[in-house]
């Protein structure tokens, strides 16, 4: 069985990364900003997976955003997940190849299941990532698509059912509530999802501290847990966090973190 | 050299290596893996080109029957056999890549692989609820046979792997094993080929290193 996973989420507008607070955006800085300030190459030692997404609330531009994905995937080791507005197989394929490894749907889950389907026909299951937004209103956890503007008329539980029906290999669960907010992942929502859930399950929104990873880590239907805050987790806080999981008794995976710098040097033995 | 770059090293840089172009999945991680361990890849097709290379990598996503029809259509299963079982160039199948060393693939439908290892390609079963498919993230990898690709790593390395199908092959081709609900083989070795259901580009600083032992293989040629 896979060790749980930390993973880190770069949410992107037009050119620049964003912080999200309840789905609402301010921009920060663009990826050289990232790599100069934020140290972004000893976060990605820290991840066990990356996810990068194109939340543009005006017009999207697939080839301005490859660009920047392009730049983000030259010094990341991990794999990487891509997502924003991918509606169809030259979106994907796109995205494939500036350095995606995994494609992340969401609005396209309830407008266009033959789409779906020709996704997990041509890149397989493993390589597509669904993602569901969600908020919680008078007991009951409505789905919103279009980044958080449109209502749809489903609810949570049959959103995860629908999406594995798909046949597709992964599930992130982002909570509308608490994105942004530090308080903690939306674990509630989970006892709802009664059934067997048979492929992994990434949960998202509200990590604010190392605790809140344990906390989530140690429900037995997440397998992974990730993070979009920028503030929270830059420069030393997802290294720490790593080391603080570990040491709460959750087994995540292992690497020599100063191998990077000696596996750099070319060696003479030809 | 006048601006003082020994001799060797620009050969170290100068070695050829092809990362095979067959339209399959991300060939971006790989390339600037090879790049950040210090050798500039090259992405190809072209049968002069594979025929000269010193190391070939084969990766690859998606699933089996697809890339075998790109492979054959674009004739890269002739150069390939040539340049391995007749030149004797080391090879590196990556996950799908992996697989395809194999004698067949039971994707989408039965498909015959390269075929320069014994053995067929099957989705995992799912008996076990607790069990999740596809095998996603990384997993503890035992390495069972003291292969070169895996020098200097100790005996058990943490891999990242992203598949829903293993292959199922005769033991003295496996030199590392993985856990999924069953036992599987993690990577497999025959001679100059080599091959790992594991993503190495994307397994850290242990994949980093992987590729580095192959790439820098003694006397492989």
């Amino acid at each position: 069985m896979p060790y749980k996973r930390l993973i880190f989420i770069l949410l992107y507008d037009s050119g620049k990364f964003v912080l999200s607070r309840n789905f609402r955006l301010q921009k920060v800085g663009d990826i050289n900003w990232l790599i100069k300030n934020y140290n972004f190459q000893s976060i990605s030692y820290s991840i066990d997976e990356l996810i990068v997404l194109d939340v543009t609330r005006g017009e999207r531009n697939i080839e301005y955003f490859t660009e920047t994905l392009k730049k983000v995937v030259e010094f990341v080791f991990v794999p990487v997940a891509a997502g924003g507005g991918v509606d169809s197989i030259e979106k994907a394929k796109k995205l494939l190849h500036s350095g995606a490894d995994k494609i992340v749907v969401n609005t396209t889950l309830y407008t266009d299941d033959l789409i779906i389907k020709e996704l997990v026909k041509n890149f397989g299951s493993q390589c597509i990532v669904a993602s569901i937004d969600y908020r919680r209103k008078n007991n009951r956890y409505e789905v919103l698509i279009n980044r958080g503007q449109r209502l749809i008329d489903m609810e949570l539980k049959e959103a995860v059912k629908k999406v594995m029906e798909l046949g597709i290999g992964e599930i992130l669960l982002n909570s509308i509530d608490r994105d942004g907010t530090g308080y903690g992942y939306d674990l509630e929502s989970l006892k709802l999802l009664d059934f067997d859930i048979r492929i992994p399950l990434i949960v998202s929104g509200g990590a604010g501290k190392p605790e809140h990873f344990i906390e989530g880590l140690r429900i037995k239907t997440v397998d992974a847990v990730a993070t979009a805050n920028l503030l929270n987790f830059i420069g030393n806080g997802l290294p720490l966090a790593r080391r603080e999981i570990i040491k709460s008794g959750i087994d995540l995976a292992n690497w020599d973190e100063n191998e990077f710098e000696r596996l750099k040097k070319l060696t003479m033995e030809v | 050299m006048e601006d003082g770059i020994p001799n060797l090293k620009w050969e170290l840089i100068l070695k050829s290596i092809v990362i095979v172009n067959y339209g399959m999945g991300n060939i971006n991680s790989i390339t600037s893996a090879v790049r950040f361990l210090g050798y500039e890849p090259i992405l190809s097709d072209k049968e002069e080109q594979i025929l000269k290379a010193e190391r070939i990598i084969l990766p690859g996503v998606g699933s089996f029957y697809k890339a075998m029809q790109n492979i054959r259509q674009k004739k890269l299963d002739t150069i390939i056999k040539k340049a391995v079982l007749e030149k004797g160039i080391p090879l590196l199948g990556i996950c799908l890549g992996m697989q395809l060393l194999f004698q067949l693939g039971t994707e989408d439908e039965e498909t015959e692989g390269l075929g320069f290892i014994e053995g067929i390609v099957e989705k995992f079963n799912q008996s076990d609820k607790n069990v999740k498919i596809p095998h996603i993230g990384f997993s503890r990898t035992e390495i069972i046979k003291d292969s070169k690709i895996f020098k200097k790593l100790g005996s058990q390395v943490d891999f990242y792997y992203n598949h829903s199908f293993r292959a199922l092959t005769q033991e003295k081709f496996v030199i590392a094993l993985a856990h999924n609900g069953e036992k599987f083989t993690a990577a497999v070795e025959n001679g100059n080929i080599f091959g790992t259901q594991f993503h190495p580009e994307l397994s850290q600083s242990n994949g980093l290193r992987v590729i580095k032992n192959f790439l820098e293989l003694k006397n492989a040629i």
